[in-house]
C-alpha cells in the first residue's frame, strides 16, 4: 500500500502562506455566484426613500470585523448615492471604532469628495452600554440613552437627531457585527423594523435562521463572498473582490489536506491493527 | 512604495508577530498576544469614560435628576472587588441580571422558539409547492429540524414499544447535528482564510506597497 508522508501542520500552514501570499500579488479574478439573499439585501436599500433612517449598530467585534465590512461599506456607498441617512448607533466598546472606520472606508464624507456632511446626513453615537436593556430604551427613545454623539456634540446641535427620536423613525438596521441575535430579536422581533446582517461566514450559518423566520424583514450577507456581491451590485470592487481568489483557491486547497489526512489516517489503520496483533502475540 | 507610515510599521509588525504562531509559540507571539490584549483592556477604558460622560451629563445639568439611581447602583456595583463589602454589589447585579433575564426572554419565546416552531410548520407546508429545488429544500429543512429535536428531547432514552423507530429517528437526528456542525465548520474556515487574506492583504499592498 502507498504511504502518505506525515501533515505536519507547519507544511500546511506554508502551503496556506504561498496561496495567500500568490493571490495576494497575483489576483485571478476567481468567478462567484451571485446569491438571492444578497440580491434582495441591495433591493431593500434600494427602495427605501431619500432622507430615510438607516440605523448601523450592534455589538461583536471580531478581529475588526473587516469581513462583514467588505459589505458593509458597500451598502453605505449606496445609502449615500441614494440620498439616505445613517445613524451609528455602537453596543459594543469596539464598535464605535470598528462603525466610523466603515464610515470613513465608504468616502462618503464631503472632506473625502463624498455627498454626506456630519450631523446632517450621518452621526456616530457613543457606545450604548448596557446590552440588550440600553436597546430596547433607545428604541423607545433615543433621548433617554443619548444626550451627545460621540465626539462630545449635543445632539440637539446635531440636524439629524432632530427626526430621530424613536425605533418608529428608523427604516432599516443594518448589523455589521457577531451578535446579531440582539438585533433581530429586539429590533426585528419585537419592533418590526426590517434588518439586514453583514455577517461573518462563521455567524451566517449560525444566524440564517433568522432569514427563515422573518422572510420579508430579515436578509442576510455571507462573509466576504457577500462582500464581494455586494461589491458588485453596486459596480464597486473593494475588500470583498480582494478576498475571492483566495477563498477560491484555499477552498480547494483544504478540501485536498482533508482527503489526504483521512488518507493518511486510513493508511496507518492497517499498521496500528498490526501493532496490537504483534503485542497479543 | 513601502509605507512611511509609523502606524502602518507598527500594525504589520503585530500582525507578523501573529502569524509567527504558526511555527509555534515564540517571543514575537508572546509581544504580540500582550499588546493586543492591553489595547483592548485601554481601549475599552478610553470608550467607557465619554459613556460616563453622556449617560452622567443630563444629570448634573438637572435635566434627569433621576439618573441618580443609576449612578447609586453603578457606585455600588464596584465594591464587588472588596470582599468584605462584596455584598453591596450583590444589589445592583441583581437588578442588572433580573431586568437582562426579563427581556431575553420574552424575545426569546418570541423570535427563537414560537418563531422557528411557527416556520417549520409554514415550510412543512410548502414541501408540495414550488420547483422540485425547492421542494426538497423545504423538506430537507422540515425532516431535519424534526429529527434534531427528537434527538435533543430523547437524549435520555427510555425502552419501550416505540423505542425502535424512535431511535432510528433519534440516529438520524445526531446525522443532522453532524452535518450542521460540518457546515458551520466550512463556514469558519471561510471566515479564518478571509481574515488571513485581509491580514496578507495589508501587508502586501499597505506596508509594501505591492
Amino acid at each position: 500500500m502507498i504511504k502518505v508522508p506525515e501533515l505536519k501542520s507547519q507544511y500546511i500552514w506554508a502551503v496556506l502562506l504561498v496561496v495567500y501570499l500568490f493571490t495576494a500579488i497575483q489576483p485571478i479574478g476567481a468567478p462567484f455566484q451571485m446569491s438571492d439573499a444578497t440580491i434582495k439585501a441591495h433591493d431593500v436599500i434600494e427602495s427605501l426613500p431619500p432622507k430615510s433612517i438607516v440605523a448601523m449598530g450592534g455589538s461583536g467585534v471580531f478581529a475588526f470585523d473587516l469581513e462583514s465590512s467588505a459589505a458593509q461599506i458597500a451598502a453605505i456607498i449606496q445609502m449615500a448615492r441614494k440620498g439616505l441617512r445613517l445613524v451609528a448607533v455602537p453596543l459594543g466598546t469596539e464598535a464605535v471604532q470598528f462603525e466610523k472606520y466603515c464610515i470613513d472606508a465608504a468616502l462618503v464624507d464631503k472632506k473625502f469628495g463624498g455627498p454626506w456632511t456630519y450631523g446632517v446626513d450621518y452621526v456616530v453615537l457613543p457606545y450604548l452600554a448596557g446590552g440588550s436593556a440600553a436597546l430596547v430604551s433607545f428604541l423607545t427613545s433615543v433621548r433617554s440613552q443619548v444626550s451627545t454623539d460621540v465626539k462630545g456634540t449635543p445632539i440637539d446641535q446635531l440636524p439629524i437627531m432632530n427626526d430621530f427620536r424613536s425605533y418608529k423613525d428608523i427604516a432599516l438596521w443594518t448589523c455589521p457585527h457577531r451578535d446579531f441575535p440582539i438585533i433581530a430579536r429586539y429590533v426585528t422581533g419585537e419592533r418590526g423594523i426590517p434588518s439586514i446582517a453583514f455577517a461573518q461566514a462563521a455567524a451566517y450559518s449560525l444566524y440564517a435562521v433568522y432569514m427563515m423566520i422573518y422572510p420579508d424583514k430579515i436578509w442576510m450577507t455571507n462573509g466576504f463572498l457577500g462582500g464581494a456581491q455586494y461589491e458588485d451590485l453596486e459596480g464597486i470592487s473593494g475588500l470583498g473582490h480582494a478576498a475571492i481568489d483566495s477563498y477560491a483557491i484555499i477552498s480547494a486547497v483544504v478540501i485536498a489536506f482533508i482527503v489526504l489526512g483521512n488518507i493518511r489516517l486510513l493508511s496507518t489503520l492497517g499498521d496500528e491493527k498490526e501493532e496490537v496483533k504483534e503485542e497479543k502475540v | 512604495m513601502i509605507s512611511t507610515d509609523p502606524w502602518v510599521w507598527v500594525s504589520a509588525f503585530m500582525t507578523i508577530c501573529s502569524f509567527t504562531l504558526l511555527y509555534g509559540d515564540n517571543i514575537l507571539f508572546r509581544i504580540g498576544e500582550y499588546t493586543y490584549t492591553c489595547t483592548v483592556v485601554a481601549h475599552s477604558v478610553v470608550t467607557g469614560i465619554p459613556t460616563i460622560t453622556n449617560y452622567f451629563y443630563p444629570l448634573f445639568t438637572g435635566a434627569k435628576p433621576l439618573m441618580i439611581f443609576p449612578l447609586i447602583l453603578g457606585i455600588m456595583s464596584i465594591f464587588v472587588v472588596w470582599r468584605k463589602y462584596a455584598w453591596i454589589a450583590s444589589f445592583p447585579y441583581a437588578l442588572f441580571i433580573g431586568v437582562g433575564t426579563g427581556l431575553t426572554l420574552r424575545a426569546l419565546v418570541m423570535t427563537d422558539i414560537l418563531g422557528n416552531a411557527q416556520t417549520t410548520i409554514k415550510e412543512a407546508a410548502n414541501i408540495l409547492v414550488g420547483s422540485p429545488a425547492d421542494q426538497l429544500g423545504f423538506a430537507v429543512r422540515v425532516i431535519f429540524t424534526i429529527s434534531a429535536t427528537i434527538y435533543l428531547f430523547f437524549t435520555l432514552f427510555h425502552k419501550g414499544p416505540l423505542s425502535k423507530p424512535v431511535g432510528y429517528i433519534r440516529t438520524f437526528g445526531k446525522y443532522a447535528f453532524i452535518i450542521y456542525l460540518g457546515i458551520s465548520v466550512g463556514n469558519g474556515i471561510m471566515q479564518q482564510s478571509g481574515l488571513a487574506t485581509s491580514a496578507i492583504n495589508r501587508l502586501i499592498r499597505q506596508w509594501l506597497g505591492l
